[in-house]
């Protein structure tokens, strides 16, 4: 089955060329990672495949649909929600609001009250499922910096995306915290989600991923199952330093 | 489950809410001689503008100091529909409003494709470039020579005429504070709350910023509109160099900071503290760049000292005086918290 992928997609910022003609693409229903060395291009990736960034050629397509030159919320609609690395939430709204502002009404929809019950109630199941319940009316900004991270992943999954792209969702979190992300993103997994995860915390991504693609400079130099990255020269000699 | 705090904000402000209203309504009986009626009308049509600015700036944070061009098209529309087009003064008032809006939709097409300060430069153009066709195209505005709008009660004597304009400036107020409120509650207004905190953030949501913001901009323009052209209708005499001022742009932005973007009823605050002081200047002072010099100082104080504005520092205030038992976090046990759902540590932080 077809799920993300792109066709030679290139993007530059002035002479740094940081996503080489880059032909790449991950499994549906499965969780596959993106690794590489600092600067490789991952984020960057993210930020084309989400329409955010413009890339300078090639193309993206999303269950089959080229979605190159989509405007970011008609590509999240498609299915694709994602994290962001340095987290983003709504700072002045409460971290209920934060989930609810991810909700997409249409029509006179618009109009009706923003907090219904019954979204009301699955934004409680989403915030209660990362434990941050007790905070629904806390200001996003006055949470901690995991707390942010959790409320994050919330809104994202509040959105019903069928595939996520996760950004470092370890990063600057605590093990404990690592554990219940680790442990829902293979709920989610299970209940059919396609994940697309960053991250260089390497006993996550061995633990959790089915399949895994390694980045350098803006190329994908290796792709495959975590016992086989492991153990790969390339990685090994580009990645995992050792 | 709202705490302690929360429910005496709240009824603190239905009684400023009820006070107001009542003051309001008893005004034009109150006021000693026509000219300080004449003054709550000034003042209730910056009340207008600035509540009509809020639904882009308040909701959206696109800070536009191009709406005075939108109240002076109001005007202008309104105006000319009656003298050039023959219509009756509240059909071409109607009429105005909405071309305004129907203007408004190339204009933010445009111009909302930027943000921040290339936002506001862009919204400045606007009042330069319609502030020179309306005084080089004389022969259809008037031009400088301004344009003389007949009154819609010929007959009525001036407090008379007065009267009925202060009530029908408060029931434009009411309207579009009424409107605002429900974009306020509503989920397309929780959506634009998105684009003011973080728009690619509320893009990568699914919400479709752009059109969010063009919807919003041209209900802005609406009741601008509906403002310039009722105060057309009130005032009578229109000179572009008056009516497409980068001022009246300012004055809004000024009213609606210094009350609080984020409160309904900001803006009304804002008009009635900025709107006065402007009126009080130019009594004691004359025609004087003075009340220039205060309304920049003004500006200064707020963006330094209450950046959120007076209505939220008030709250604040209020929150902090009010014998409650949320004093502080670290007195609530974990079973109180649960209980409240959070509520407590949530009026508790806003307070830091
Ligand atoms: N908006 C931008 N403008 C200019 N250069 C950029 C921009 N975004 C990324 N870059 C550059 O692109 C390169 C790749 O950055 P990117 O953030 O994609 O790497 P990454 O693989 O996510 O790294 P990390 O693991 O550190 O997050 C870097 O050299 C960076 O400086
Ligand atoms: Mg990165």
């Amino acid at each position: 089955m077809l799920s993300l992928e792109t066709f030679e997609l290139t993007k530059a910022f002035g002479g740094n060329l940081v996503l080489d003609k880059t032909t790449v693409s991950f499994q549906h229903g499965k969780v596959n990672a993106l690794i590489g060395p600092n600067g490789s291009g991952k984020t960057t990736f993210f930020n084309c495949v989400t329409g955010l960034i413009r890339p300078d050629s090639g193309r993206i397509s999303y269950a089959g649909a080229d979605i190159t030159r989509r405007s970011p919320h008609a590509i999240a609609r498609a299915g694709l929600g994602r994290t962001f690395q340095l987290c983003r939430v709504f700072p002045r709204m409460t971290a209920l609001d934060n989930v609810l502002a991810a909700t997409r009404p249409r029509g006179a929809n618009l109009l009706r009250g923003a907090r219904g019950r019954a979204e009301i109630d699955r934004a409680r199941g989403w915030l209660t499922k990362l434990g941050i319940e007790h905070l629904m009316q806390t200001e996003a900004r006055n949470l901690s910096w995991g707390q942010q991270k959790l409320l994050e992943l919330a809104g994202v999954l509040m959105s019903e995306p069928e595939t996520v792209l996760l950004d470092e969702p370890a990063g600057g979190v605590n093990p404990a915290l690592l554990d219940r992300i680790g442990g829902l993103v293979r709920d989610l997994n299970a209940e059919g989600r396609t994940f697309v995860i960053v991250e260089h915390n390497m006993d996550l991504v061995m633990s959790i991923s089915d399949h895994i693609v390694v980045f350098d400079r803006g190329r994908p130099i290796a792709e495959g199952p975590p016992s086989l990255i492991r153990t790969d020269e390339r990685v090994l000699g580009a990645y995992l330093g050792a | 489950m709202p705490s302690v705090s929360e429910r005496s904000t709240k009824i603190a402000a239905t009684v400023a809410l009820t006070a107001f209203a009542a003051v309001a309504l008893a005004f034009p009986e109150l006021a000693p001689n026509p000219y300080i009626l004449s003054v709550g009308i000034v003042v209730l049509n910056y009340a207008v503008l600035s509540t009509s600015w809020n639904f882009v700036g308040g909701f959206t944070g696109y800070i536009s100091l191009g709406h005075g061009a939108l109240a002076g098209l109001g005007a202008y529309g309104t105006g000319l529909l009656i003298t050039k087009g023959g219509l009756p003064s509240f059909v071409a008032l109607g009429v105005g409003a909405v071309l305004v809006a129907v203007v408004a939709i190339p204009i933010g097409y445009a111009a909302l494709r930027v943000r921040g300060a290339s936002f506001v430069i862009v919204s400045i153009a606007l009042v330069l470039v319609t502030l020179l066709v309306f005084q080089s195209w004389a022969s259809f505005t008037g031009g400088s020579r301004g344009l003389n709008v007949p009154r819609p009660f010929p007959g009525m004597l001036r407090p008379e005429h007065h009267r009925v304009f202060f009530y029908l400036f408060l029931a434009l107020l009411a309207l579009a504070a009424l409107v605002w409120w429900l974009i306020d509650r509503s989920r397309f207004g929780l959506g634009l709350k998105a684009i003011r905190e973080d728009e690619d953030k509320a893009e990568t949501l699914g919400t479709p910023t752009f059109a969010y913001k063009l919807v919003v901009f041209v209900v802005s323009a609406f009741f601008t509109g509906l403002a310039g052209g009722l105060y057309a209708l009130w005032f009578g005499d229109l000179d572009p160099i008056f009516q497409f001022s980068i001022l009246t742009g300012s004055y809004m932005v000024l009213m609606a900071l210094l009350g609080g973007v984020r409160n309904l009823f900001g803006p009304l605050v804002g008009a009635l503290i900025v709107g006065s002081a402007l009126e009080y200047f130019k009594v004691e002072f004359g025609n004087t760049p003075l009340h220039l010099v205060a309304t920049g100082v003004l500006l200064a104080l707020v963006v330094l000292f209450m950046p959120d504005g007076v209505l939220p520092a008030l709250g604040a205030l209020l929150r902090r005086l009010s014998p409650t038992t949320d004093t502080s976090i670290r007195e609530v046990t974990a079973a109180e918290l649960a209980a409240t759902g959070g509520d407590r540590q949530h009026a508790e932080s806003r307070n830091l």
